[in-house]
């Protein structure tokens, strides 16, 4: 039997036509419901407007929590990305008792799902008085983004030669000046990846973010879930669309910055 | 001596758990000015010596002083050494002048002096003008060249190159070799090199530190370690050579078993048993048996090798190695018996072995 070079190549299109229209078709429908009149969700749409957009940017509490959801996510990233390098540095430049236990510990959360991880995280930071408050939020989001920010940070630096660093030394730099001259600029790839998808995890994480906030510290998604527990209308799609443009957004900054390849 | 420029004192460098030390008890020095190249096996030591002088690792005990001063406990960034590494390590995320501005940005020179001493630093390198190029964009001998500029612009106390020409093709290696020369020449900074490459060794430097396992053999001129080797480590390591272990039988005589008595240059009391060393080239074709210092035997292999014919001589139970040269008259060939002779100057004392 003869292969038909033509019809091989018109299924194997299809194919990945059909397997990207499968990943994306949850947007794609969230996409044209956000733009329904009615108040409650189908599929599909009867008619148009841009009325829950409106209705989103009026919600009191969809925006103060946004703004909340973006400034923790915003610390999250700085701080895990400091706890990243410092991290990385003794992991991939020293030799200590311990160093397996360490890695392994720092790698755990990966492991434990994340329910369980939020139970925990609850038990141990309630009786510190930080339920609910800023404090609490950002070391439980630390926890779970501390892995990617070293494994991000440790690939850069392994990449980075020793010798440069020595040979900065021998030409009169002091091992500050190396770190902030040498080091730091060579892992920076690692540390924007690492910084980004802190960010991005702490910003869309909902299950641990449930067991520790409620009112003062609750964030974006959390109160995207307490609305639909109640009530389900097309506001719900729309603020998808605008929490996708931002993802989609930032990882286009990140593109534009270093390329992701060298990034991710 | 201990007015020398640099001065290496008794340095021993042993590695924690290691049994033995990776440097054990070297001495050498260097007049100011001078090239001095550190050769030796791979593992020999010759490398972590040369990371000591840097600072880059502590010496166990021992002193490593600049002008009398031992510098052995002053911080890496605090010496002002320049060194060329081996894969040259310049600064990836830097352009070339950006690289071989570093080291006078760290010792806070102002920004319009900088910008010349780069200028000057990149025209003696022949760099000139490629400043603004990526590290990447540098061939090979050009980011070698941007090394050196990089060490040399801080106007170091002591240039350290490590298997400075190791990374480049052959071609290329004789050119920077005779670069680098030229530039240790017209600058006058004293340099120390690292090789284990004899040719490089013998060619580059003013002076040779021949190491083995640790320990320094010899320290000499390139003629001194090729003519007249102390050990037979030394011996064997540079330049082929065969040897004859005898019997001193009366001051500057030897008895060899299956041949005559060889007459040789150096102290060895009578009755000892030495090592002696013949090389190659100093064998020359003789006309008689009868002359003292001669061999006779039978060729068994030769390599025709352009401007030398390489003999293999069977003599006496021993494989005698000769190297003649191609316009010496009428050569001989495989199977006739020949008879070689040297001169007593030419046979040397490599060492004694102990009775």
């Amino acid at each position: 039997m003869q292969s038909n070079p033509l019809l091989g190549r018109f299924a194997w299109n299809t194919l990945i036509a059909l397997l990207y229209l499968f990943l994306l078709a949850p947007i794609i429908v969230v996409f044209i419901i956000s733009f329904d009149t009615r108040q409650y969700l189908a599929f599909p749409p009867e008619s148009f407007s841009f009325g829950s957009y409106v209705k989103v940017f009026q919600n009191v509490k969809f925006i103060s929590a946004f703004w909340r959801s973006l400034i923790i996510g915003a610390i999250v990233g700085l701080v895990a990305v400091s706890a990243g390098m410092l991290l990385s540095l003794s992991l991939v430049r020293h030799h200590f008792r311990g160093k397996a236990a360490v890695n392994f510990l720092i790698l755990a959360p990966f492991l434990v799902p994340h329910i369980v991880l939020a139970v925990g995280i609850m038990l141990v930071i309630a009786p510190l008085g930080l339920l609910d408050s800023y404090p609490g939020i950002v070391l439980a989001h630390l926890g779970i983004t501390i892995p990617y920010t070293v494994r991000t940070i440790t690939m850069s630096l392994m990449a980075v030669d020793t010798r440069i660093e020595e040979a900065a030394l021998v030409h009169g730099a002091s091992p500050r000046m190396v770190f902030w001259r040498i080091t730091l600029p060579l892992v920076r790839p690692g540390l924007i990846a690492g910084g980004v998808i802190a960010f991005l995890i702490s910003f869309d994480e909902a299950t641990i973010s449930l067991f520790i906030v409620s009112v003062k510290a609750s964030t974006l998604p959390t109160e995207i879930y307490h609305y639909l527990e109640y009530s389900t209308d097309p506001q719900i799609a729309a603020l998808s669309v605008v929490l996708i443009l931002i993802s989609v957004g930032v990882v286009m900054v990140v593109e534009k910055l270093i390329g992701l390849r060298k990034a991710l | 001596m201990a007015d020398h420029h640099v001065v290496i004192d008794n340095l021993v460098k042993t590695y924690p758990g290691a049994q033995k030390p990776s440097v054990d008890h070297v001495s050498f020095s260097l007049p100011r000015g001078e090239m001095l190249a550190l050769l030796g096996p791979s593992g020999c030591g010759k490398t972590t010596i040369l990371r000591m002088i840097a600072g880059l690792i502590a010496p166990t005990s021992g002193a490593i002083r600049l002008e009398g001063k031992d510098v052995s406990s002053i911080a890496v960034y605090k010496r002002n050494m320049g060194m060329v590494f081996q894969a040259y390590a310049l600064f990836p995320h830097m352009t070339v002048a950006q690289n071989i501005s570093f080291g006078l940005e760290m010792r806070k020179v102002g920004r319009a002096e900088r910008e010349e001493r780069v200028r000057k630093a990149l025209d003696l390198v022949k760099l000139t003008g490629l400043g603004d190029r990526k590290v990447s964009q540098l061939s090979g001998g050009q980011q070698q060249r941007a090394a050196i500029a990089r060490s040399l612009v801080i106007e170091p106390e002591l240039l350290l190159l490590d298997e400075p020409l190791s990374n480049l093709d052959a071609k290329l290696r004789d050119e920077m070799r005779d670069e680098i020369r030229d530039i240790q020449a017209r600058t006058g900074v004293t340099a120390i090199f690292v090789t284990h490459d004899q040719d490089e060794a013998l060619s580059m430097a003013d002076r040779l530190a021949v190491m083995s396992a640790g320990r320094l053999e010899q320290v000499g001129t390139p003629r001194e370690i090729f003519d007249r080797p102390q050990t037979e480590f030394v011996a064997s390591f540079i330049g082929a050579g065969t040897f004859f272990e005898g019997q001193v039988a009366e001051p500057g005589l030897a008895v060899v078993e299956g041949l005559k008595s060889l007459r040789f240059v150096g102290e060895a009391p009578v009755g000892s048993t030495v090592k002696l060393m013949i090389r190659p080239h100093r064998l020359v074709l003789a006309d008689s048996a009868g002359q003292p210092n001669s061999f006779t035997g039978t060729v068994e292999h030769i390599v025709y090798r352009g401007q030398i014919l390489t003999l293999n001589i069977r003599c006496g139970g021993r494989l005698l190695q000769a190297d003649l040269p191609t316009h010496a008259g009428v050569l001989p060939e495989k199977g006739d018996e020949v008879t070689l002779a040297v001169a007593a100057q030419d046979v040397t004392l490599v060492g004694q072995v102990a009775p």
